[in-house]
């Protein structure tokens, strides 16, 4: 970085609003070529509303850009691609059914005779470019057949075949293991190397000082500060990312555990595609204990928290709450043995949207008394009920009869640890309960999830975030290709886990 | 940074990536129009509908839509409200306003049919299929057993027609349920099927046609014991009958279920989330087979009454031509699913549709085969509408910034 | 290269593929033998084909190929059933009833309206819009097929207002769905309630209650003449000039479109657009598709197909109009299109298999004049089936029925 090198992209004073939010207020940026510009903030901080700007989704309502020295009007993705800019969103924009080389030239597809569709041609340009950046993908294989980190190298192949020169990476590491993660890091240095200059959008303190040369800190839609990342560190970046000093662990006592409350024996599940997620795994919980799952995502854990909650039936083996089998038990079956279940997707399963905070509360309940009798229910008593859980959970923006829809995320999940905990469980399985939520609600979640086990339930906590199994499980479990290959103390550390999760020490396995 | 943001950054769970806006249900969205026009909406609709209706007539006909839209209104029988409507105009009022209650009857129940499957997040198309299976094991039932008590004969009557009803929209439920058919292609392929059954049944040669007259595609007629008591205007010339009273128990009904029972909770719940509603316990299948059901039981019902009550006997263009179920979806749609909303919806268009027939449209103002055509294309219209709700609350939202301004 | 990187399973299911079509063969030749010309008296020989269809297709079910072993079933288990039904009837009806070549040609001829409609389906679907508006376009272009073969005199500009009509007809589907981001179902309702009602109004207005004159142009036939008189061996063989020597030139037209959709839809980047917005919009709209254009020209192109469909109904098959005359063509259309599993050739294959079974109910009154009444009905309770999902499932588009919203 000694010659300075040219500037090949300035965002200047941009500010975008939303409706009731400034998402960007007044954010100016820039990058160097051939340099690792990483873009560091909070879930909320903008970060992603900014990037969506350069690409072209979002048009700012203030502010300019300017790309190789020359102001430019990005209106649409098509603008960014012309000027050079590539992006790879955190959802790969893949199509799934389609094959690698079909979705690489989509929209710039090599023709015969500027009507017929070339894939020969289209299979060959995309051969040429994968081997000229190093990134192996098979140009004939279906998306839906090869794995993440592949589809990954799919999607910058495909900004590459546009010519990017400016590569935009959204969370490029929220779905790989450590060690894709670590060749990543291989591909993009590559990249710099060959004078391709990267974005790096992330909320992960250790890979940004682990890859980045300069760091922009984005915060409530403010810039913050750009830093070049030698000397900085991760306690005086989370200071300038929160604007406070977090609590990186959860303050708890040592657990105690007393009675087994939740056995998994042998199970074996299979997904809607008929594949097996889940191949013989067992597990326990203990009364007073919380036994963290870690794992990349994909690997079987959606199917193990449907068969444990009775929303999916399991091929063999059994499930046991509070030593009562409920292997085939409905999901009602379930809740009523003493199981709590906060899932993954409170927007997609645990709330009923459209519903009142009031009727979602009733949602396992309103068939018993006193919610209802003989099938006649009693509003007046939901309201009821509502209105104390509201109370007694800090749940703000609304009354009982409130839409929980209207609500913020961190609310909305507010209503759901009330609906479940107030039903008095025995354990409690709560699936990547913070996702999505603020710093503020990640807290109150943590705080409460510690609280109820020191109450003596069971509580199994399934998150892909490593940072959140770490500082709250009294035992770690790591889930991997449907099994568990691994049991540790919350000691342990990040590499090993890591390695765990990828199969490692398992090679047979690992080699499949 | 405030709770309010935190959905900003968060990424759509949806793999396809198509943004949380469309996770908004449909009914969600309905909901939340509701919500946000309340009665306005609804009347906007029906303004634009007959609006549009009206360009219509002005442009084809030359007529002027106002005086055609008056004589339909005096044809439909409303100005027996007007207290000063006297004499021999008010004795013709009451007569048409007993035509519109009785088509009210059924435009409540084929309406209350569409809304309650459209609750449970279904669309059923299906009404005419099932309204005429309905109509047919009414005229069935009502047409033998000649000397069963009148009271024990109606009920039977109308029961089979409900359950009739019921299970030809059960058949779409359990399709859905079991195979996820969509109920919407299956409920219109059981509409053909059940007109095509009712004219093999009633047709020349077919096992129930008229046992004396040979030549006529007709049903025998239904016993004197089985027609429904007029308590309105004569009995011979079409007066009202109490069916009109078990439509408006329907209604109360609709309303019980949805907002006093579990089972209304539950359909409620498949309908707006069928993913939150199978995680907390509720069986989804289940719920769109009984909603389904449920709704043709209404759709039936329809069926039976119109037979018991007014038309007697069923004749195999009575089957082909009984269009009156659709009309429902457009009822339904512009009540916004809702008993009172329905109500009124059904008044309107029952209105229409009397106010357009042959025997009480004039056809100085207005040819009424034409306007029937025309209650077609206001029903189209209103539906269009209610579909791009979008186009009507932005009407809203102007009106209510030029009035802020 | 292509063979290389083909995975295992999909060569396996290529063999199950094969081994299901002979199945399906099985049992259409178990229900031949029992009809004309052969007329085999007994059902044994039949019996044994079919439960050989049977048998494969279960195999072929089981080891994973549901939807081809599907078909194979369904084939043993109809074949049987009608060569049962055929043996039971007298050989001298058999004989009016079954003829093949007008079998056949009046399949060809109810199956036209259904695939310019399916094929029409297929594009809206592919890109993404649910088209249950179908039936309404198709009826406009019914009426307006008619009016314009009537006021101009001419058919061609018959055909030329029908495509215009339904296109526009298509057009507002699209703002409603597309830019309205209205419910699908629900628009494409509205859509055939105003079919219905414009065409019923237009018509009264138009034609009053005398009915449509007969005296119109209509679409011709294609005389082929060398299929009249072909001889092997001296013999003289009439058959193929019987089913396609006369055919109407929109059964030429609508055989030529199903590999025209085909190779567009598979074989240009343009099907390759279509098909990725109906898939995933906004990967589509990130590399610089527009989502909103190929859906509006798709649902417009679906517009006019089905209008067309329409137009050769009214002024190519029946030369009439009257009042919801499509009746129901466009969801069965729908319904072929599902069938198909978005497919031009399952498509075009399901309209045939509906339009058999139409041509069909069309002769059997021979029989018995109300019992026929019911085979009316042959065609809807077929495509219940098929809709059912009985014979293997489709998977449809991804985001099909989904409005997108740019960001």
């Amino acid at each position: 970085m000694a010659e300075s090198p040219r500037t090949v992209l300035e965002m200047r004073h941009i500010t975008k609003r939303f409706p009731g939010i400034v998402a960007n207020d007044d954010v100016t940026f820039d990058l160097r070529q051939g340099e690792i510009h990483a873009l560091l903030g909070e879930n909320g901080a903008g970060k992603s509303t900014l990037m969506n700007i350069l690409y072209g989704l979002y048009h700012p309502d203030e502010g300019e850009i300017l790309i190789g020295g020359t102001s430019v009007q990005l209106g649409s993705p098509r603008a960014a691609i012309d000027a050079g800019v590539g992006m790879v969103h955190q959802h790969f924009m893949l199509i799934p059914v389609m094959t690698v080389a079909e979705n690489i030239v989509l929209a710039t597809e090599p023709t015969h005779a500027g009507v017929m569709l070339d894939l020969g041609a289209a299979n060959e340009s995309v051969r040429e470019i994968s081997e000229r950046f190093g990134l192996a993908v098979d140009p004939a294989a279906r998306i839906e057949d090869i794995t993440v980190g592949q589809q990954q190298r799919v999607e910058i192949l495909k900004a590459l075949y546009r010519n990017a020169d400016i590569l935009i990476l959204d969370e490029p590491t929220a779905v790989l293991t450590p060690q894709e993660a670590g060749e990543l890091f291989g591909i993009i240095e590559g990249l710099t190397a060959q004078g391709k200059s990267i974005i790096f959008i992330s909320h992960k303190l250790n890979e940004v000082t682990e890859v980045a040369d300069r760091i922009t800190v984005l915060r409530r839609g403010k810039l913050i500060e750009t830093i070049p990342a030698a000397g900085a560190t991760q306690e005086s970046l989370a200071r300038l990312m929160v604007g406070r000093d977090v609590l990186l662990r959860v303050e708890k006592r040592p657990a105690n555990p007393t009675d087994r409350l939740l056995e998994v024996k042998d199970l074996h599940v299979f997904d809607d595609r008929g594949i097996e997620k889940v191949r013989g795994l067992s597990l326990d919980v203990r009364a007073g204990e919380i036994v963290g799952v870690a794992g990349i995502d994909g690997n079987g854990q959606t199917e193990l928290i449907d068969a444990m909650t009775g929303l999916r039936r399991a091929a063999s083996g059994s499930v046991a709450v509070a030593g009562e089998d409920v292997t085939t038990d409905s999901a009602h079956g379930h809740f009523v043995a003493g199981l709590g279940h906060i899932p993954q997707d409170r927007q997609r399963r645990g709330l009923v949207l459209e519903f009142s905070i009031a009727e979602n509360i009733a949602l396992h309940d309103y068939r018993q008394a006193p919610d209802s009798r003989l099938g006649w229910l009693f509003p007046g008593r939901l309201v009821e009920r509502g209105a104390r859980l509201i109370e007694e959970y800090d749940v703000r923006g609304g009354g009982p009869d409130t839409r929980a829809g209207g609500l913020s995320g961190g609310n909305q999940q507010k209503v759901v640890l009330a609906r479940e905990i107030d039903r008095d469980p025995r354990v409690l399985i709560a699936a990547q309960p913070t996702r999505g939520l603020d710093v503020g609600a990640i807290e109150f979640v943590h705080r409460r999830l510690v609280e109820e086990r020191d109450e003596g339930r069971g509580v199994l906590l399934i998150s892909l975030e490593l940072e959140e199994i770490l500082s709250l499980s009294d035992r770690i479990l790591v889930m991997y290709e449907g099994e568990i290959v691994g049991e540790f103390p919350p000691s342990v550390s990040e590499e090993e886990l890591g390695l765990a999760m990828t199969g490692g020490g398992r090679g047979e396995v690992a080699a499949a | 940074m405030s709770e309010q943001n935190d959905t900003l950054d968060e990424t759509p769970v949806d793999p396809s990536g198509l943004g949380p806006e469309v996770k908004q249900s449909v009914l969600g969205k309905y909901d939340i129009a509701q919500k946000a026009g309340g009665l306005v909406a609804p009347l906007l609709t029906a303004l634009l509908a007959f609006a549009v209706g009206g360009l219509v007539v002005l442009v084809t006909t030359g007529k002027n839509p106002l005086a055609t839209y008056r004589a339909i209104f005096e044809g439909a029988g409303f100005n027996w409200f007007f207290p000063w409507v006297r004499g021999a105009e008010r004795a013709s009022a009451a007569l048409n306003m007993q035509q519109t209650l009785i088509i009210a009857t059924t435009l409540v129940l084929t309406g209350l049919a569409v809304g309650f499957a459209f609750r449970c997040g279904l669309f059923n198309i299906g009404g005419q299929g099932q309204y005429i299976m309905g109509a047919v094991f009414a005229v069935w039932i009502g047409s033998s057993m000649e000397n069963l008590n009148p009271f024990l004969h109606v009920t039977l009557a109308i029961v089979a027609g409900a359950t009739c009803g019921a299970l030809w929209a059960g058949i779409a439920g359990l399709l859905k349920a079991t195979v996820g058919a969509h109920e919407v292609i299956s409920t219109i392929m059981l509409n053909w099927i059940a007109i095509w059954v009712g004219v093999f049944l009633f047709g020349l040669g077919g096992p129930l046609q008229n046992g004396r007259q040979e030549f006529v595609p007709i049903s025998n007629d239904v016993f004197p014991g089985a027609k429904l008591p007029v308590f309105w205007g004569s009995s011979v010339f079409q007066g009202l009958h109490i069916g009109f009273f078990m439509a408006m128990g329907a209604l109360l009904v609709y309303w019980l279920i949805l907002n006093r029972t579990t089972l209304g909770y539950g359909v409620k719940a498949v309908g707006f989330n069928p993913e939150a509603a199978r995680y907390g316990g509720i069986n989804v299948s289940r719920n769109y087979f009984v909603a389904m059901a449920i709704s043709g039981a209404f759709a039936g019902l329809a069926g039976a009454i119109d037979i018991l009550g007014w038309q007697h006997r069923l004749a195999t263009g009575d089957i082909t031509g009984a269009t009156i179920a659709f009309v429902g979806i457009a009822v339904a749609l512009l009540g916004r699913n809702t008993a009172v909303g329905i109500a009124l919806a059904s008044m309107l268009f029952a209105g229409l549709l009397v106010g357009t027939s042959t025997r009480n449209l004039d056809p100085e103002v207005f040819k009424p085969q034409l306007a029937s055509n025309l209650t077609l294309l206001i029903q189209g219209l209103v539906v269009l509408f209610v579909g791009a709700d979008l186009i009507v609350l932005w009407l809203i939202a102007k009106m209510r910034r030029s009035k802020r301004a | 290269m292509t063979s290389v990187a083909l995975p295992s399973a999909a060569r396996a299911h290529n063999g199950l593929r094969r081994v299901a079509w002979v199945g399906i063969g099985l049992g259409l030749v178990g229900a031949w033998v029992a009809l004309p010309p052969i007329s085999a008296r007994s059902w044994v020989w039949s019996l044994v084909l079919c439960l050989i269809a049977l048998v494969l297709g279960i195999g072929v079910v089981i080891r994973g190929e549901r939807r081809f072993g599907g078909f194979a079933i369904a084939s043993g288990l109809l074949g049987f059933g009608l060569a049962f039904m055929a043996t039971l009837s007298g050989v001298g009806k058999l004989e009016t009833v079954v003829v093949w070549s007008a079998l056949l040609a009046s399949m060809l001829r109810y199956a036209t309206p259904l695939i310019f409609a399916a094929m029409g389906g297929m594009f809206s679907e592919r890109s993404g819009v649910t088209n249950i508006g179908l039936e309404g376009m198709l009826l406009i272009g019914c009426f307006f097929g008619f009016l314009g073969a009537d006021k101009f005199g001419t058919w061609y500009f018959g055909l030329l207002l029908a495509a215009v009509a339904g296109g526009l007809m298509a057009l507002l589907h699209a703002v409603l769905s597309i830019h309205l981001r209205a419910d699908q179902i629900i628009g494409g309702t509205a859509i055939n309630f105003l079919a219905l009602g414009l065409t019923g109004y237009l018509y009264i207005d138009l034609y009053g209650d005398q009915g449509t004159p007969t005296d119109i142009s209509s679409i011709p036939d294609v005389n082929v003449g060398f299929l009249d008189d072909i001889n092997i061996f001296g013999t003289h063989i009439t058959f193929l000039g019987k089913v396609f020597g006369h055919m109407n030139l929109m059964i030429w037209f609508a055989l030529i479109l199903i590999v025209l959709a085909w190779v567009v839809l598979f074989k240009t980047p343009l099907g390759l657009r279509i098909r990725a917005v109906g898939e995933h919009p906004r990967a589509a709209d990130t590399v610089g598709i527009s989502v909103y254009r190929i859906r509006y020209g798709a649902v417009v192109l679906s517009g006019v197909l089905a209008a067309l469909g329409g137009a050769y109904l009214s002024i190519g098959f029946v030369d009439s109009f009257n009042e919801n005359m499509s009746a129901g063509r466009g969801f069965i259309a729908l319904a072929a299109v599902i069938f198909g599993n978005w497919r031009p050739f399952g498509a075009a294959a399901a309209c045939l298999l509906f339009g058999f079974s139409s041509a069909l109910a069309a002769r059997l009154p021979e029989y018995s004049e109300s019992a026929a009444v019911l085979f009316q009905a042959l065609p809807y309770v077929l495509t219940l089936i098929a809709v059912a999902g009985v014979i293997g499932r489709s998977i449809p588009p991804a985001a099909v029925g989904r409005p997108y919203k740019k960001s």
